[in-house]
């Protein structure tokens, strides 16, 4: 095969570049924690831990995709999960919690949307202020305590959303198994086609490369942002109940930690933050080299004090990675300027 | 005689040098044991450091592989963090209480099942500690109600009279962790104060500079405030700015707090600060790697220790800024 072949299948897989910078990743911490990572434990572990996260990376998926932001998804955790944890705990209320939980994400999504799309907030200052709101709403209906779900786990609810199903099993990690985890990707092959396929993935796209554009082409516009709203929303909430859950705990401030990591999944993952293009396979492997990086350095040996310095250092790596690997006239450009490779890319010549 | 006298008592020597090369030859007690430990906040900040010091250097003497993990003192990453722990199957796992019982039973009790030692530190598991006592679950830290009482009690003795407002931030909401604060509001209260309960955000937890110009309006909004009592570390340090800039002089209010971290230090010497608990967090650190050798080698059951002694003021902090500085107290 000529290798201006192999070059373009290679760039036809979507998130190829996160997807090498994530298998470099885990290599990495093979070798150097082989105890840990060579072992199935820990990721039956990252699947009952990471999928708030994904799911909430996921929504964030589309909104930036579109053009926009959502900094509301932190209170929506909060929010939802007080509502749920006091309808399960003080109502014994089960799948009627589950539902109201979900509800009241909806609606906080849908409010988000109406306020961006119909009133012509940015979504920056709409989001922020509303992540306020519902964060402090959340506080005041719960008197800012935690709720502990004792018993949580002899209920269906726990069982379907987060129980082991496979918990009698005589293999460890299989007996770790977390239901969260096929819910997720269940969610997440779902809205990958929604995305990839579907006409509403279609306008998203086309939203976030021009509102105008989109409408000249008979895009409805507000609607669609209403609808992206609504759907983030309804992710936060998922991750609510299922961090609520498996924490068997309401924490009056949940959901604070996942502001920035879930942005920063969605971009490691190379989906642009002006909008227009959006990967949900990179969204995933994000969200995947996120969570993997204190375990794994920690696991190393370094102390969970560089966390976050090698977390930025990853995330400068992966977006320079995707602008030179996804954009041939910048790559080009580059090594032009050390007068060789320059024939590597789709294009061909350097002028 | 005396010749062999002298061989007799050279011998002695040299077995004695023998024994002892022997004794530095040998392997350290911890070597082969790993342990994660959770340090609390951020590396470094004034209420990690001191724990983050103890425990290097207990698992430096003991020959300890310590894996050392930062939450900011969000419980909801302590759980995961633990569940990070646990897939790496360490010899112990060092937990802080502030998530509840409930929240770590049965993690907990899965790893304890899977022959870890699981201790805790810094706010109190009762529940599980009588449970997984005897598989080594201790706890290093303060008895927090006694903790919140001793810090009250101090405050008291600077003078503060039946009657007298007194504020007191704190993390209420935690069922466990919050429990030094009701100490503190409680013993207060009782000597005829009057206590206005406040919660202290999530945001104000992490980064407790976030939270001056709200505790500087508050005591602007309150110009009968008498005594602030506060059981947070970082709070304890910020309170003299937020004080300053509120038009505060030194004294002018009593201001109970926690730990000796550096700013704090300065606080107390200015005499914005009156009083703060040392809750000995070099020995939170260094004990529960004791601990976990102890329990995962010798089979030793938990231990308690209280390190909640007493409190410093800005008469007795003098001796004590070396070692703070040092990161030891």
């Amino acid at each position: 095969m000529p290798k201006s072949g192999v070059i373009s299948i290679l760039q036809g897989v979507e998130g190829l570049p996160i997807i090498v910078v994530f298998a470099l990743l885990l290599a990495l911490f093979m070798y150097t924690a082989p105890t840990v990572f060579l072992q199935p434990f820990i990721y039956t572990t990252f699947l009952s831990t990471l999928p708030p996260l994904i799911l909430l990376a996921i929504g964030l998926t589309f909104v930036i995709g579109a053009g926009e932001i959502d900094l509301c998804f932190p209170a929506i955790i909060a929010f939802s999960g007080f509502v749920f944890a006091v309808l399960f705990k003080e109502y014994n209320l089960g799948w009627i919690a589950v539902a109201a939980g979900l509800a009241s994400g909806v609606l906080v999504g849908f409010v988000n949307g109406v306020l961006v799309a119909k009133i012509g907030i940015p979504s920056f200052m709409a989001t922020l202020a509303t992540q306020f709101f519902w964060t402090g709403m959340a506080t005041v209906l719960s008197g800012g305590k935690s709720y502990a779900l004792r018993e949580a786990e002899q209920s269906s609810v726990w069982q379907w959303i987060v129980g082991r199903p496979f918990a009698g099993s005589q293999t460890a990690w299989l007996a770790q198994m977390p239901m969260q985890a096929l819910w997720t990707t269940i969610i997440v092959l779902f809205l990958w086609l929604i995305l990839t396929r579907h006409r509403f993935g279609e306008h998203v796209l086309f939203i976030g490369d021009s509102n105008e554009v989109s409408r000249v082409v008979g895009i409805d516009v507000d609607r669609e942002k209403i609808k992206l709203f609504t759907l983030m929303g309804f992710l936060a909430a998922c991750a609510a109940i299922m961090l609520t859950l498996e924490n068997k705990n309401f924490f009056g401030n949940q959901g604070q930690g996942y502001l920035l990591t879930a942005i920063a999944s969605v971009l490691i993952g190379g989906t642009s933050i002006f909008g227009g293009r959006a990967t949900i396979i990179g969204t995933v492997f994000g969200c995947f080299i996120i969570g993997m990086i204190e375990a794994g350095l920690v696991a190393t040996g370094l102390t969970g004090a560089w966390v976050r310095t090698v977390q930025g250092l990853i995330f400068l790596i992966s977006i320079i990675f995707y602008l030179y690997a996804d954009e041939p006239q910048r790559r080009r450009t580059f090594f032009a300027r050390f007068g060789r490779f320059q024939g590597f890319g789709r294009v061909q010549s350097v002028e | 005689m005396k010749r062999s006298k002298i061989l007799m008592a050279g011998v002695a020597v040299a077995a004695l040098f023998a024994g002892f090369g022997a004794a530095l030859a040998a392997d350290p007690i911890g070597k082969g044991i790993t342990m994660y430990m959770q340090m609390g906040g951020t590396a470094g900040d004034g209420s990690t450091l001191a724990r983050q010091t103890g425990a290097t250097e207990a698992a430096a003497a003991l020959g300890v592989d310590l894996k050392a993990q930062f939450s900011a003192w969000t419980p909801e990453t302590m759980i995961n963090q633990f569940k990070e722990a646990v897939a790496a199957k360490p010899s112990c796992i060092e937990i802080m209480g502030h998530p509840g019982d409930v929240a770590f039973h049965d993690l907990v009790k899965a790893a304890v099942d899977e022959g870890i030692v699981v201790t805790d530190g810094n706010a109190p598991l009762s529940s599980l500690q009588k449970e997984f006592g005897s598989k080594g679950f201790g706890y290093a830290g303060v008895d927090l109600y006694a903790g919140g009482t001793l810090t009250a009690n101090a405050m008291l003795a600077q003078g503060l009279k039946k009657g007298d407002e007194a504020v007191v931030w704190g993390i209420f909401s935690q069922a466990e962790r919050g429990q030094s604060e009701k100490g503190l509001a409680d013993t207060l209260e009782k000597a005829g104060l009057k206590v206005d309960r406040l919660e202290i955000p999530q945001e104000v937890n992490s980064d407790p500079s976030l939270g001056v110009p709200t505790f500087a309006a508050y005591i602007q909004a309150h110009p009968n405030l008498k005594a602030i009592g506060l059981q947070h570390g970082n709070v304890t340090g910020v309170m003299s700015d937020a004080l300053k800039k509120a038009g505060k002089k030194p004294g002018e209010i009593i201001v109970g707090g926690i730990d000796l971290a550096p700013s704090t230090i300065a606080g107390l010497k200015s005499g914005y600060v009156s009083a703060t608990l040392d809750q000995l967090l070099y020995l939170q650190g260094f004990i529960p790697v004791v601990q976990c050798v102890m329990s995962a080698k010798y089979k030793m059951p938990g231990l308690t220790l209280n390190t909640g002694a007493g409190t410093v003021n800005p008469q007795t902090i003098g001796g004590l800024v070396d070692l703070i500085d040092k990161g030891i107290r």
